[in-house]
């Protein structure tokens, strides 16, 4: 397993490649992604968050900068943020790799509901590894992809005490929640 | 009490990190992309966009400093200037008013934040609203903070309940409508106090309107409001025209805001071809 970071040196924030490094490396060992080698690529020219994952060899992670800052502190690098991003689309990934979510649809695929309902099962399962995250953020979040409604918030609740769903319960609970509002 | 009290002595406690204007400008990153295509350029804060939870809470976040800053803003001008001599009775009851409403205004914006999932001192607090309400004349300050300052928050306000309004979230719709009632009519305090004065004195007038064109082009940095998508912030021509401002004052906001998108784009294309 190899993980590589880049670039090796920031010029537009004040990032460490190695840090981040080796945040990637406990998280890998955390959801035993030890028989892939990764790639982070970091885009530093932005301060949008937004992350997209490449499948090959190695396993290609484009994030953008705004996903390890620290929002109180711009252009500095925030440990909890960069664990929780890192900590989130690490876990997509090995969502992607098992059978469970082989229907799926490709990134670019995905709608914002689809989108918010498997972060909050990403955040979730990492609330329970001791990664501090802040659970009305991503409510928030759901209820603006689902409603602002207690059904909503039940398929929330449901997903956030889940540990072992596929793509399709996910969608399940996703597509009740909006159906008991329409 | 000490008159005239400069942006670093602000009182704050330990969860809130200040910057300034030039940190801001420091930071080379950009958001807006050169990609013309609509789906890529589009910036504006609402619920279609992918990270739209994301941008309303930082936005709201930013909504919540802008009104202690104006809260100290309006205090300030109650005590910084003599009754009578240097601002009427009337302007200063006017100013306290704006406190009450401001102060109303900071306990609505942290409760709208822990609805969104933020906390204090999450994100940076930018002192350049505070800033535009350190001027030694109060004509001046009217100019800064309750037309340029307030203005700018009527944009905010106006995106903020749109977004309310297309997530479906009412809390936050009804909340931003409330306050942006109160800002519209901090604006119109403003310039009706401003035409008031400066009645007799054309040249004191357009020294208050300068410094408001200046504030307002430090407030479009960026391109960060203007009426095209591009910008996260809209334009609200509706709710300026109710707070006084007439259609030529809008036009110049827009077009000013326009050009500071125009050359935050250039700058991001020559740092581009630098880069490659």
């Amino acid at each position: 397993m190899t993980v590589e970071v880049t670039p090796t040196t920031f010029t537009y924030v004040y990032f460490d490649s190695a840090y981040i490094a080796r945040i990637a490396q406990r998280l890998i060992g955390l959801f035993h992604l030890e028989n892939h080698n990764i790639r982070i690529d970091v885009n530093e020219t932005t301060p949008l968050a937004k992350m997209h994952i490449e499948f090959g060899d190695p396993i290609v992670i484009n994030i953008q900068s705004g996903a390890f800052e620290d929002f109180s502190r711009p252009r500095q690098q925030s440990e909890p943020a960069t664990t929780q991003s890192l900590g989130r689309i690490l876990l997509k990934v090995r969502d992607r790799l098992s059978p469970e979510f082989a229907n799926a649809p490709a990134d670019e695929d995905l709608t914002l509901v689809q989108v918010a309902i498997w972060e909050t099962y990403c955040v979730a399962r990492l609330s329970r590894h001791d990664i501090d995250i802040n659970r009305q953020r991503w409510l928030y979040n759901f209820r603006n992809r689902h409603g602002f409604n207690d059904a909503s918030d039940r398929a929330f609740e449901k997903i956030w005490n889940s540990n072992d769903l596929t793509w399709e319960q996910l969608q399940d609970i996703s597509n009740t929640a909006i159906a008991l509002v329409q | 009490m000490r008159k005239f009290f400069p942006v670093e002595d602000l009182a704050r406690d330990e969860r809130f990190n200040q910057i300034t204007m030039n940190d801001r400008m420091a930071d080379q990153r950009t958001a807006i992309t050169t990609d013309s295509r609509p789906s890529r350029a589009a910036n504006r804060i609402v619920p279609s966009r992918g990270d739209a939870s994301d941008a309303a809470r930082g936005l709201m976040h930013g909504i919540f400093v802008g009104e202690i800053q104006a809260l100290e803003g309006a205090g300030r001008t109650c005590w910084d200037f003599t009754t009578g001599e240097e601002a009427p009775f009337e302007l200063k009851l006017d100013m306290a008013r704006q406190c009450w409403d401001e102060a109303r205004h900071v306990e609505i914006s942290i409760k709208l934040s822990d609805w969104m999932g933020s906390e204090i001192g999450e994100y940076a607090e930018n002192t350049v609203l505070f800033q535009a309400a350190c001027s030694n004349d109060p004509v001046l300050r009217l100019a800064g903070v309750n037309r340029a300052l307030e203005g700018l928050a009527i944009d905010v306000f106006t995106t903020m309940k749109e977004f309310g309004e297309v997530a479906g979230d009412q809390y936050l719709e009804f909340a931003e409508d409330w306050m942006l009632a109160d800002e519209v009519t901090h604006v119109k305090m403003g310039s009706d106090w401003l035409r008031k004065i400066t009645e007799n004195d054309p040249e004191r007038r357009k020294k208050a309107l300068d410094f408001q064109s200046v504030v307002d082009k430090l407030f479009s940095y960026g391109g960060t409001r203007s009426e095209s998508q591009e910008s996260p912030i809209g334009l609200a021509r509706r709710f300026r025209e109710l707070a006084g401002f007439d259609d030529q004052e809008i036009d110049v906001i827009a077009d000013l805001s326009l050009a500071a998108l125009e050359e935050r784009k250039a700058a991001v294309l020559e740092a581009q071809a630098a880069h490659n």
